[in-house]
């Protein structure tokens, strides 16, 4: 009761006596500790905003010439003539790319890995087991500049693999072959793309349908008739003419060979997608098994007991339940990964840290630079994290 | 008794808070002066912290016992005998190319000696002062002798290898873009991976300074063709002045790095070396000479420049040390980067070596 406590102090006369009267308060007390909190939290927000008022954080130095060449860039068409800004972008790009084909590797690598680690198959098992321990014990940089090298020892290109004139493998790339198509091939990839979510879509739409009405047709039929149609009508619709686009080396007239065609995958880009999807898959192999360890064993025993076969078992009844707590630490392992692929820095593969620190070294303002870098690396976390909330959404509420 | 611990934990927390914020103010403002006054800073520590570079052979490179040794590690040797009259109290930072401004920049290092090209975003952008260049070289172009490449030109389509944030990058873009030549970089933050690549033929060429590809090409494995498998082609790039630098408004530093390079350039004209330097000042043979060496001339007074230093700081830097040129000999020339006829030669013999008046 502060009334009181004010008589009582004021009729003390010491004021030692005086302070231990106000300690011993626990309102006072509270009031004060949250008070001292309240004002030095209050002294470091101004510290840091008189700090940042003081910093130079201007981006105009990006709007400049870049005057650097990029060895690989993707989608963007670079050159030397372009901005910073630009070739930023590139950077930017090929973090995305490194990232997300390393998502999708490491995931499909992951969950089979999971799987084998729990088989029964003495082989099986043993190799999950030495692939998990070896991998994940060793330093990731080590891996990446280990990747780098090995390649290296691919043949030099007057001497490339050529495997019946299908592909170029040597130490500057492996070219595979890939279909590719006149000018409206990307539309038609997008169509295609589009039709196939239709059909899905129409696909589950459609099992619904069946369970509560009739019973006279074949949904995936229907399903797959659809995307089937759409592939067709567009196809005649954009004229497309589709060629076999085989990789081939030729030598021009000063005697460099020269490689051309195909789909290359860069010794630089490879090594960085290798040790990225082998890192983080034994992080995400270990989160598959134990997840699927932490189901009871009762859902596998009514699985065997209903008749399901092992197939029918992992991907009817294992999987589905065993996501619910696969998703969660599987983001922790999406978003470290799209972090370290920063770490190609060190084997020319020319990610967004590795252009900005390009940058840097040209102009200066390593500052603004780092807030940049840091924001754009924040910006791609949070869409993984929200598109991996998403998922999960979809995912625990199945069955619930 | 709870409670009164938590309130010694709150306000341990608080003082700790108040350390820390003043530590850091205390720190800042050091940092400030430190920028204004590296050498007092310097003699008041008793050692000079030089950026170098750790794996160019004759510029700065490590001995398998551990010791730093080449062209621009002698230069920072002679600051620190300048400075500290010891040319053994230097602590040696190895950066890579990429790093090195920043390490400048934030104080890590006092003085930056690591084979680094005076351009003007260098100077003003990133917030530099060049002192004197100590060596001219040239961009070049490494290539395998067995290629058949004899120009810029033929090597249309090429790869080249290239170190990340460094002139040469640029230049070679320059180059190839400005000609309409196409070409790939293949970009390395150090220059490990980079022979790693360049040796397994990843790329064709290699570009970098012309003394740093002799350095290369001087160490080149013999399992890969030792030296003689490669070519240096003899166009030039560009002009790359390599020197010393130190931060911007550091005048104090600035100066005496200077003047330490200038006086090693005229004590080689004067025809001063480390081992005539003590006769020389004991009896030096004109008035400029007592100059130079911060001794009086027939009896007279010493001329003391002012730099805040011991006026007779060249004679430390000269015997411990040596002139420019036995500097030049000791580790260039068994590179094969001969100094007749090239920039690096004295004025007097049609070179760029030329010290401003000690007077």
């Amino acid at each position: 009761m502060p009334s009181s406590l004010f008589t009582q102090f004021k009729s003390e006369d010491s004021i030692k006596k005086k302070l231990n009267l106000l300690f011993r308060n626990r309102i006072f007390r509270r009031f004060f500790i949250q008070f001292v909190f309240g004002i030095f939290l209050l002294l470091l927000f101004f510290y840091i905003v008189d700090k940042a008022l003081n910093l130079e954080l201007g981006f105009g130095h990006l709007s400049s010439r870049a005057g650097f060449g990029l060895s690989h860039t993707f989608i963007i068409d670079y050159n030397s003539n372009d901005s910073r800004w630009m070739s930023y972008f590139a950077g930017v790009i090929n973090t995305i790319r490194v990232s997300l084909v390393g998502i999708v590797l490491a995931t499909i690598l992951g969950i089979f890995m999971g799987l084998a680690r729990l088989s029964h198959n003495f082989l099986i098992n043993k190799i999950a087991t030495g692939y998990v321990e070896f991998i994940r014990n060793t330093p990731l940089l080590v891996q990446i500049i280990f990747w780098q090298l090995l390649l290296l020892q691919l043949p030099h290109i007057s001497k490339a693999l050529t495997f019946g004139g299908l592909s170029v493998w040597s130490n500057k790339g492996i070219l595979l072959p890939i279909i590719s198509s006149n000018e409206n091939g990307s539309l038609w990839t997008l169509i295609l793309f589009l039709g196939l979510i239709i059909s899905l879509i129409l696909r589950s739409r459609l099992f619904k349908y069946k369970e509560e009405h009739v019973d006279l047709f074949s949904p995936n039929l229907i399903s797959l008739f659809t995307f089937v149609a759409i592939t067709i009508i567009s196809f005649f619709a954009l004229s497309m003419k589709l060629s076999f686009n085989v990789p081939e080396v030729n030598i021009n007239q000063y005697g460099t060979y020269i490689q051309s065609g195909g789909f290359i995958l860069t010794p630089q880009f490879a090594a960085v997608l290798f040790a990225l999807v082998l890192y983080t898959g034994t992080f995400i192999t270990e989160i598959v098994r134990g997840s699927i360890q932490s189901l009871p064993k009762g859902q596998t025993e009514a699985a065997m007991a209903l008749g399901l076969n092992s197939y029918q078992r992992i991907t009817l009844i294992i999987l589905p339940q065993a996501l619910r707590s696969i998703i969660p630490p599987l983001t922790n392992q999406y978003l470290n990964l799209t972090k370290n692929s920063s770490l190609s820095v060190a084997i020319a593969y020319p990610d967004l840290f590795m252009v900005s620190r390009t940058i840097m070294n040209n102009a200066g303002h390593a500052l603004p630079m780092f807030v940049l870098i840091l924001i754009t690396y924040l910006t791609l976390s949070l869409v993984i994290s929200l598109i991996m909330n998403i998922i999960n959404r979809r995912v625990t509420r199945i069955g619930a | 008794m709870f409670k009164f611990r938590l309130i010694g934990i709150i306000s341990l927390f608080a003082v700790l808070f108040v350390l820390a914020a003043c530590s850091d103010e205390s720190t800042s403002s050091g940092s400030s002066e430190a920028s204004s006054n590296t050498l007092e800073v310097i003699k008041d520590r008793g050692t000079l912290n030089c950026g170098v570079n750790d794996n160019l052979t004759g510029f700065g490179v490590v001995t398998p016992d551990g010791a730093f040794e080449g062209f621009d590690i002698d230069f920072c040797k002679a600051i620190a005998a300048a400075i500290l009259g010891d040319a053994s109290k230097v602590e040696y930072t190895p950066l890579t190319a990429s790093a090195r401004f920043e390490a400048l920049g934030s104080g890590e290092v006092d003085v930056l000696i690591r084979n680094t090209t005076w351009t003007a975003s260098r100077d003003r952008d990133l917030g530099n002062d060049f002192t004197a260049p100590t060596f001219y070289d040239g961009q070049g172009m490494m290539v395998y002798a067995d290629s058949g490449y004899d120009s810029i030109e033929s090597m249309s389509g090429a790869t080249v290898c290239v170190l990340q944030g460094t002139t040469t990058e640029l230049n070679l873009d320059d180059r190839f873009t400005g000609s309409g030549i196409p070409y790939t970089p293949l970009t390395f933050e150090t220059n490990d991976p980079l022979q790693a690549a360049f040796e397994a033929k990843q790329c064709e060429g290699w570009t970098t300074d012309k003394s740093g590809l002799a350095s290369k090409r001087a160490g080149f494995p013999a399992a890969s063709g030792g030296p003689d498998a490669l070519v240096v082609l003899a166009e030039t790039l560009s002009k790359e002045p390599l020197g010393p630098l130190t931060r911007d408004n550091d005048s104090e530093l600035y100066d005496v790095v200077q003047w330490v390079v200038f006086g090693m350039m005229q004590a080689e004209e004067s025809g001063i070396t480390s081992a005539n330097v003590s006769d020389m000042a004991a009896n030096p043979t004109d008035p400029g000479m007592a100059r130079l060496l911060g001794v009086g001339f027939e009896g007279g007074e010493v001329q003391d420049f002012g730099f805040g230093i011991s006026a007779d700081f060249m004679q430390n830097v000269l015997y411990q040390v040596g002139n420019y040129g036995e500097v030049y000999d000791r580790h260039l020339v068994p590179l094969g980067l001969t100094r007749e006829g090239s920039l690096n030669a004295q004025w007097t013999d049609g070179g760029l070596i030329y010290a401003p008046p000690f007077r």
